[in-house]
This record gives structure tokens, C-alpha cells and sequence, in this order.
């Protein structure tokens, strides 16, 4: 019985990355408005999309990716496929990076994490541009993805501690 | 305190990894995304959206109670540092809302007056639905809101949804106990409205910034339109009931004018969503075949005697019907 309680454990464990990142996207998809709505809601998903890419792509496979970004779509009621290539590119991005920044200070990996976002904040901009046929006021998505960036340094601490614990050693 | 990741980077160096899912999968997103492209509308997406939202519903009806109360406090909290401002800006409020009480009585005995004759007809009372914000993107370009009222409430794909300041959106996604607002200032919104004062009839379009614009042409005298003007819903095309407040015209140039919304998106946590139904044209006497009969003349060419004379005898007719009767003389 012990056996399959850890396996059960295991299976959990393993399962952390994909539910937090399910969890990041009904939060943004709830009525969260910081200050009166005068701060954005940071895209969480892409914070943990990036974090488990880096340090361990195992326990976040691209299936998982793909679904977070259809539930995205799915609730904002965007055009379908465009939260899920965002989020794949941003995975893509972090494991091509990923001999260059395990082991790297938090602040090394904060500025690229916020480089990426505005790789990807380009894919979303030209994506939505070209789907409205107008070009749209690009500055909302900046602060938006600033005030991720920003969160960034506080999430990865937290992920990393529970990487530690929860992911791996169960 | 030791940094993540510096045995494994240690352990495979620059090899990378296979990527195959990731390849995979993003070949499906982008031609999701393509196929979005040409058809926002397929049925399957807006059956899937439905699907999602009417799941979602009480996941994030769940979450709506811990955030607005987090959101009461920090509210209350940032509520310390305006006090004076807001203080002076009610008392200016309470004031304006003076003059309107006097008015609002004098017009009560405006209306009984006038419902007391008989030839009054009351206009059919629109039964609002009343239904919670559980939801909301929080996107760069999407603006839409989730509440917890759908089908089974009786809302309808095209129904105004109004907060207590005023329109915040229109209903684009009904499920049987969720339904998604397309907001005004959504890039795909468009309402049409007409502005007090001017007396102009547009189409109010978002525009993914806080304020949406009204297209100005020649042909519909936009150069009339002043800031400070009241904006409303126009109820041009029947989906929308005439006069739902809207906003004040906040800016004018000469291509469009950007109206300031009165509803406050930040604050709107309870929706009344109108359910409207375009009122039937005035019954003819011989109700619906008439315009039938009409266009089969039409197509017919000259009139016949028989059309003619159905014709002659219907005093109500449509102004279509009596013109054959002319031509046949």
C-alpha cells in the first residue's frame, strides 16, 4: 500500500507545474483588478511556463503547454490558438536557453525572462493586429507584461522552493 | 543558498533536447490560429467556448468571493489617501443630483397625467436579468466579461448588459448558466449609437484603449458633435433598446470622436442584462400575408383585377399595395 501511496505522491508531484499553470489561467481569467484595475493581472502562466522549461522540462510537456493556452483562449474568448503558440514559443525559447542559464543567478534569468516576454509580447501584437485588421495600441500589453516581469524574481523564488520539495523529492 | 539547475547544466552540457512535442504541438496552435483567422465564427470554436465557460462557472464563481473581498480591503485601503478629493467631488455630485430630483418629480406628474389618459399605452416592461461578474479577461487585446447567468436565466445571444452608470457590453456567448459580454471598448465591438445635442447616429467601435470612437463622415454631420455631448445606445437595427446611456463624448478630431464610457469596468461587480425584444410592427389589418400579397403583385407586373380590387378594398393597406391600382388605370 505504501508503494502506491507514493506513487500516487509521485504522480501528484509531477502533476504540480501543470496544475499551477491551469491554476495562473483561471486567474486570469477572474475579475482581478489590482489598485482599481490600474495594474494589469501579471500573466502567471508564462512565468511558470518559462521557470519549469529552464529547470525541468520533464515535469511540463508540451501537451500540457498547448492545453493551458486552449483553456486561455477558451475563457477570454480570444481567437483559438493564439495563447497556446504564445506559450509554446516562450517553451521553446526557455529550453533552447537552457545550457546557457541552469545554475545562473535569479537576476541573470530575470532580465531574459523579460526579453522573452517581449519576444512573445511581438507574436501576440501582430497576431491580434493582423486578426482586427487595424494596428492596435501596442501599451497596454507592455505594461502588461513589464508588470509580469517584474513579478518574476518573486515567483521563481517561491517555484524553486517547491520545485525542491514538492516536484522532485516526493 | 545553491542555485537550481547547476548539476543537470553540469551534467548534459550543450546537448540540447528533442523537441518533438513542442514542434508538434505549436503546428496545431498556428493553424488553429490560422483557421480563427477565417472563421472567428465557426460553430465549433463558439460551441467550445460555450462548453468552457459553462465549466469554468463555478471554478470561478468559487474565486470571485475570496477576490472581491481582498479587493474591498485594498479598496478601502487606497480609499485613505483620496478622501478629500472624493469628498468634494460627492458633495459637487449631491448637488447636481439636487436639481435632477426637482425634475424627476415634475416629470412623475408629467407621466401621471399622461397615464391616465386613455389613449396612453404603456411601453412593454423590459424585465431585467440581474447576474454577478465571475469572470473577466485579463488580456492586452481581449475586453469580455463572464457572468453567472445564461441560458436557463433566459439571456439571448444580443442582449445589452448595463451596470448602475451605464452600458458595459453586449452578450456574445450564452451557456445554460454562464454567458460571456463582449465589452464596448473590445476591438470587435460595435453599437450603434446617437449623440444628444447633435443629433448624430454612428457606430460606436472599440478600439483596445480604455475609450472607444465614433467614426465621423460628412454625410452624418459628425463636425457637430462637441465634447460634453451625451452619448446613447441608438437602437438602430432592433437589438438593442433605444436610450441605454452609453457615455459623454470625451474628444473630438476630425476623423472621430472618442467617447469617455460612463459604466466604470473596474468597478462593475453586479450586471443587469436587458432583455429586449424589438417591438412588431403595427398589426394591418390583415396582418402578415399582407406584405406578401404585396410583393407577389410586384413580381407579377401589371396588376391583375383581382390583386387590384383586394387591393381597393383594404383602406390600411401598405403604401406598396395601392401603386399597381394606379398603373392599371
Amino acid at each position: 500500500m505504501a508503494t502506491r501511496a507514493d506513487l500516487i505522491m509521485r504522480i501528484a508531484g509531477g502533476a504540480t507545474p501543470a496544475l499551477l499553470g491551469f491554476l495562473g489561467v483561471l486567474l486570469l481569467a477572474s475579475p482581478i483588478r489590482l489598485f482599481g484595475g490600474a495594474l494589469p493581472t501579471p500573466v502567471i502562466p508564462l512565468i511558470i511556463i518559462y521557470f519549469w522549461s529552464l529547470y525541468s522540462p520533464a515535469h511540463l510537456p508540451a501537451a500540457s503547454v498547448f492545453f493551458m493556452g486552449i483553456l486561455h483562449d477558451l475563457l477570454t474568448g480570444g481567437p483559438i490558438g493564439l495563447w497556446p503558440t504564445v506559450y509554446l514559443v516562450m517553451q521553446q525559447i526557455a529550453i533552447s536557453q537552457q545550457a546557457y542559464f541552469l545554475g545562473r543567478e535569479l537576476r541573470v534569468v530575470a532580465i531574459w525572462f523579460a526579453v522573452t516576454c517581449l519576444v512573445v509580447s511581438l507574436i501576440l501584437w501582430l497576431a491580434m493586429s493582423l486578426l482586427s485588421a487595424t494596428l492596435l495600441p501596442p501599451g497596454g500589453l507592455l505594461w502588461q507584461m513589464l508588470v509580469t516581469a517584474l513579478c518574476f524574481p518573486i515567483f521563481a523564488m517561491a517555484f524553486g522552493r517547491l520545485h525542491r520539495r514538492v516536484v522532485i523529492e516526493v | 543558498m545553491e542555485l537550481l539547475g547547476r548539476e543537470t547544466r553540469e551534467r548534459f552540457g550543450l546537448r540540447s533536447r528533442s523537441q518533438v512535442g513542442i514542434l508538434l504541438f505549436s503546428l496545431v496552435s498556428v493553424m488553429l490560429l490560422l483557421s480563427s483567422l477565417y472563421s472567428a465564427e465557426a460553430s465549433v470554436f463558439k460551441k467550445a467556448r460555450e462548453a468552457a465557460i459553462e465549466t469554468a462557472s463555478p471554478i470561478l464563481e468559487f474565486l470571485s468571493g475570496p477576490i472581491g473581498w481582498i479587493e474591498d480591503r485594498l479598496g478601502a485601503f487606497s480609499d485613505y489617501f483620496r478622501v478629500l478629493e472624493q469628498n468634494k467631488a460627492l458633495r459637487e455630485e449631491n448637488e447636481a443630483l439636487r436639481q435632477w430630483e426637482e425634475e424627476a418629480r415634475s416629470l412623475r406628474a408629467v407621466i401621471a397625467a399622461l397615464e391616465e389618459l386613455e389613449a396612453y399605452e404603456a411601453p412593454p416592461q423590459a424585465k431585467p436579468i440581474n447576474a454577478f461578474v465571475i469572470g473577466e479577461a485579463n488580456d492586452a487585446f481581449v475586453h469580455s466579461m463572464i457572468v453567472n447567468a445564461g441560458a436557463k436565466d433566459g439571456v439571448i445571444r444580443g442582449y445589452a448588459a448595463v451596470d448602475e452608470r451605464g452600458m458595459v457590453g453586449r452578450i456574445v456567448d450564452v451557456s445554460p448558466n454562464a454567458a460571456r459580454i463582449l465589452l464596448l471598448n473590445d476591438v470587435q465591438s460595435r453599437i450603434p449609437v446617437f449623440v444628444e445635442g447633435s443629433y448624430v447616429e454612428g457606430i460606436l467601435a472599440g478600439r483596445s484603449t480604455a475609450r472607444p470612437s465614433i467614426a465621423i463622415t460628412k454625410l452624418a454631420n459628425g463636425d457637430l458633435i462637441q465634447p460634453g455631448q451625451r452619448v446613447v445606445t441608438s437602437g438602430a437595427g432592433g437589438i438593442l433598446p433605444r436610450g441605454l446611456q452609453v457615455g459623454v463624448i470625451a474628444e473630438v478630431n476630425e476623423k472621430e470622436a472618442t467617447v469617455a464610457l460612463a459604466a466604470d469596468y473596474a468597478r462593475s461587480r453586479m450586471v443587469r442584462i436587458i432583455n429586449y425584444k424589438f417591438p412588431d410592427v403595427e398589426p394591418t389589418p390583415l396582418g402578415a400575408p399582407v406584405p406578401a400579397a404585396a410583393a407577389a403583385e410586384i413580381a407579377s407586373g401589371p396588376a391583375t383585377p383581382t390583386s387590384a380590387a383586394q387591393a381597393a378594398n383594404l383602406p390600411a393597406a401598405p403604401p406598396a399595395a395601392p401603386a399597381p391600382v394606379e398603373e392599371g388605370d
